[in-house]
């Protein structure tokens, strides 16, 4: 039986495929559009599912899709009555997207993918819920799903047994910690929906000195439960998020891409430790209500490494499970999920031990696009070679680009599509953003360690695969490893074995034979803007346009250098712009 | 001349997608003016005559906001409704 899951229109559009209850393939539109964060129609997504599969559109048992657009209307329509009339420029923008795509949904997927069988619409909040515990190793679990707001729901905590899940408290719109994060993270000029991990590694530098004032525009009780006082907020009906009472309290918003300051650095160390106590008290709560030491969670919030890495220390849960797209691209994944395993009643019988669900290219692909397009490369018969070469170069602080196998399934880079640095030069932070990221300077870079060795490196008993909790760096490892090093000592940890894959396993080792640390630096394999590369063009054409030194795809190895008619520029567009903003 | 011709056609065209663009645009902030002033206002009205709240935003004193639910799966047919 397959069953394709979609989501699309408001976030992160995405497929999944399952066959009996297992992941076939599943991917994010935004790798093949080229437009990050695309929230069109997946079709390039879904087209993809169904060649990995080889099925066509007559094939699928069910197409689902993450939420119920009829109540999210409802919604849409309430805030606009409640907040009349000054919500009518929010109402005038809204409505042709609602009227002409979100209400004509099952249509809009029988044309575009000409299929007539049947369209099933899964709980926003069930979704989620569906897309972290029906694919985790538990039998029983604890969920909280949290995230800006589904139909109604903005949080909700439940219990999963077996094949089925039961949410049993929500809290419902407008009062929404994914919301307030969001409302901060524009106050602070970075973009919502894209930027709010930004502003998680900004927390680090600063201290929560705004505490007494959050407390005023957030209230948080003993059970977990909070409310937000919104007359700070104007998101529930304009376009924007804060009010001028917010501002009055907070000062004047900061303009994109202006310094940084104090204040602004202290108020996300302010947000982020506020969330982390609102977290910690819901998952107490929820501990209480469900006696169970398993956890999974779901919905954007979730993608807060730094709470997840604190979850063990402050609650009694003791096995996190978080899946890598736990933002709405992965409820789609989740609403395919529910119906295979929890409506229709199958056996659970996957358990997501890789992320690796993307496109994959074989070896004939990538030499032909190397010389169909005269690239000079060089051609590795042993593998061998070329990952203890692939270890020297990065030893010698080149800049690696490693491209290989399928694409993950995520907002993280996870070895398959990974830029490859090292991580014990203390300049290589500088280097990076300097010749190839262009971030922030504040924003860390992330290490990637084995799973033999992560206990000698960070303070955890636990590693993980998909990049999602941050640890402690122990205090004498902090100067071997500088450039993953956070200001607060910490780093986002992944951890890999051999089985799971075996080449990035491999480099890593090779590197710990020239360095004596297994360690590397793992950073997504994009130009700044863009999303994660796909396909081998996209790889080729990020490393000529950025200061990434090799290319290693595959056994092939490509020197930048080596192809001076194909080098340009990708920051130059972006620099011009800042320099016209002063 | 053929392609003077061409020229003016394809500059008629896009004067005339584009003149189309604002009267859809007009068009659109009419109706929906209408729909929203109208409609939601004579509900908005009509609401708080009634007190009824469509959403609730007054901060609350209460020591749980937690809203009991129970929600779990129910017979395929029911997924077959956008809600």
């Amino acid at each position: 039986m397959y069953i394709l899951g979609i989501d699309c229109f408001y976030h992160d559009a995405a497929a999944c495929l399952l066959k009996d209850g297992k992941i076939v393939a599943a991917a994010e539109e935004e790798r093949f559009t080229r437009r990050k964060h695309d929230i069109n129609f997946p079709i390039n997504a879904i087209k993809f599912c169904l060649r990995q599969a080889n099925i066509t559109v007559d094939d699928l048992e069910f197409v689902t899709f993450y939420e119920k657009p009829l109540i999210k209307f409802e919604r849409i329509l309430n805030s606009n009555i409640e907040m009349f009339p000054f919500s009518f420029p929010v109402f005038y923008k809204a409505m042709p997207s609602w009227l002409n795509e979100k209400l004509k949904l099952k249509s809009i997927i029988r044309k575009k993918m000409k299929y007539n069988g049947e369209v099933l619409f899964v709980d926003h909040h069930l979704a989620h819920a569906a897309s972290c515990f029906l694919i985790s190793p538990f039998k029983k679990s604890a969920i909280l799903t949290i995230d800006g707001v589904g139909e109604w729901a903005t949080t909700s905590l439940g219990f999963g047994e077996g094949n089925n899940i039961t949410l049993f408290e929500q809290i419902k719109f407008p009062h929404s910690i994914g919301l307030l994060y969001s409302a901060v993270t524009e106050y602070l000029g970075f973009k919502v929906n894209n930027d709010e991990y930004k502003v998680m590694g900004l927390a680090a530098l600063g201290e929560p000195t705004y505490y007494d004032d959050f407390k005023k525009i957030i209230h948080i009780n003993e059970d977990g439960s909070y409310s937000l006082d919104m007359s700070y907020f104007i998101y529930h009906y304009k376009l924007s998020m804060v009010s001028k009472k917010f501002i009055k309290q907070f000062g004047p918003k900061r303009i994109p891409e202006s310094d940084l300051e104090k204040r602004h650095i202290d108020i996300a160390a302010t947000l982020q430790k506020i969330t982390e106590d609102a977290m910690f008290k819901m998952l107490n709560h929820l501990y209480e209500q469900t006696k169970c030491k398993n956890l999974c969670m779901a919905g954007g919030v979730a993608l807060n490494c730094v709470v997840n890495g604190k979850i063990r220390k402050h609650t009694p849960f003791k096995e996190i499970f978080i899946q890598p797209a736990a933002s709405d691209a992965g409820a789609g994944m989740g609403s395919a999920f529910f119906i295979y395993n929890t409506v229709l009643d199958r056996k659970r019988e996957f358990t997501m031990e890789n992320a690796y669900l993307g496109p994959g290219f074989s070896r004939d692909h990538i030499k032909n696009f190397l010389t169909k397009n005269k690239i000079n490369f060089t051609e590795f018969k042993d593998d061998s070679e070329l990952l203890r070469k692939t270890a020297k170069l990065i030893f010698d602080n080149k800049i690696i680009g490693f491209f290989q196998g399928r694409m993950e399934w995520g907002p993280r880079a996870l070895g398959n599509r990974s830029i490859l640095a090292n991580p014990c030069n203390p300049q290589m932070k500088d280097i990076l953003n300097d010749k190839v990221k262009h971030r922030e300077d504040f924003r860390p870079f992330a290490p990637v360690t084995t799973i033999e060795d992560f206990k000698k490196y960070f303070e955890s008993d636990h590693g993980d695969t998909f990049m999602l909790f941050v640890y402690p760096i122990k205090k004498d490892k902090q100067r071997t490893i500088p450039s993953v090093t956070h200001v607060d000592g910490t780093g986002r940890i992944q951890t890999v074995s051999r089985e799971q894959n075996k080449r990035y396993y491999q480099v890593i080792k090779e590197f710990e034979k020239l360095s004596g640390v297994p360690v590397l630096i793992n950073t997504s394999f994009n130009i700044r803007g863009e999303p994660i590369v796909c396909t081998p063009e996209d790889a080729y054409r990020c490393m000529m346009g950025t200061g990434i030194d090799y290319l290693v795809m595959e056994n092939f190895l490509i020197g930048r250098a080596d192809n001076p008619k194909d080098m340009w520029d990708s920051w130059k567009g972006r620099r011009e712009i800042l320099i016209k903003m002063g | 001349m053929s392609s003077g011709l061409g020229d003016f056609f394809k500059g008629f065209y896009e004067g005339f997608k584009s003149f189309g663009q604002s009267v859809s645009k007009v068009v659109n902030l009419i109706l929906l003016g209408v729909v929203y002033f109208v409609g939601m206002g004579l509900t908005a009205i009509f609401a708080k005559a009634f007190g009824k709240k469509f959403l609730e935003i007054k901060a609350t004193d209460s020591k749980s906001t937690w809203e009991k639910v129970r929600i779990k799966k129910e017979q395929l047919e029911n997924y077959k409704r956008m809600f």
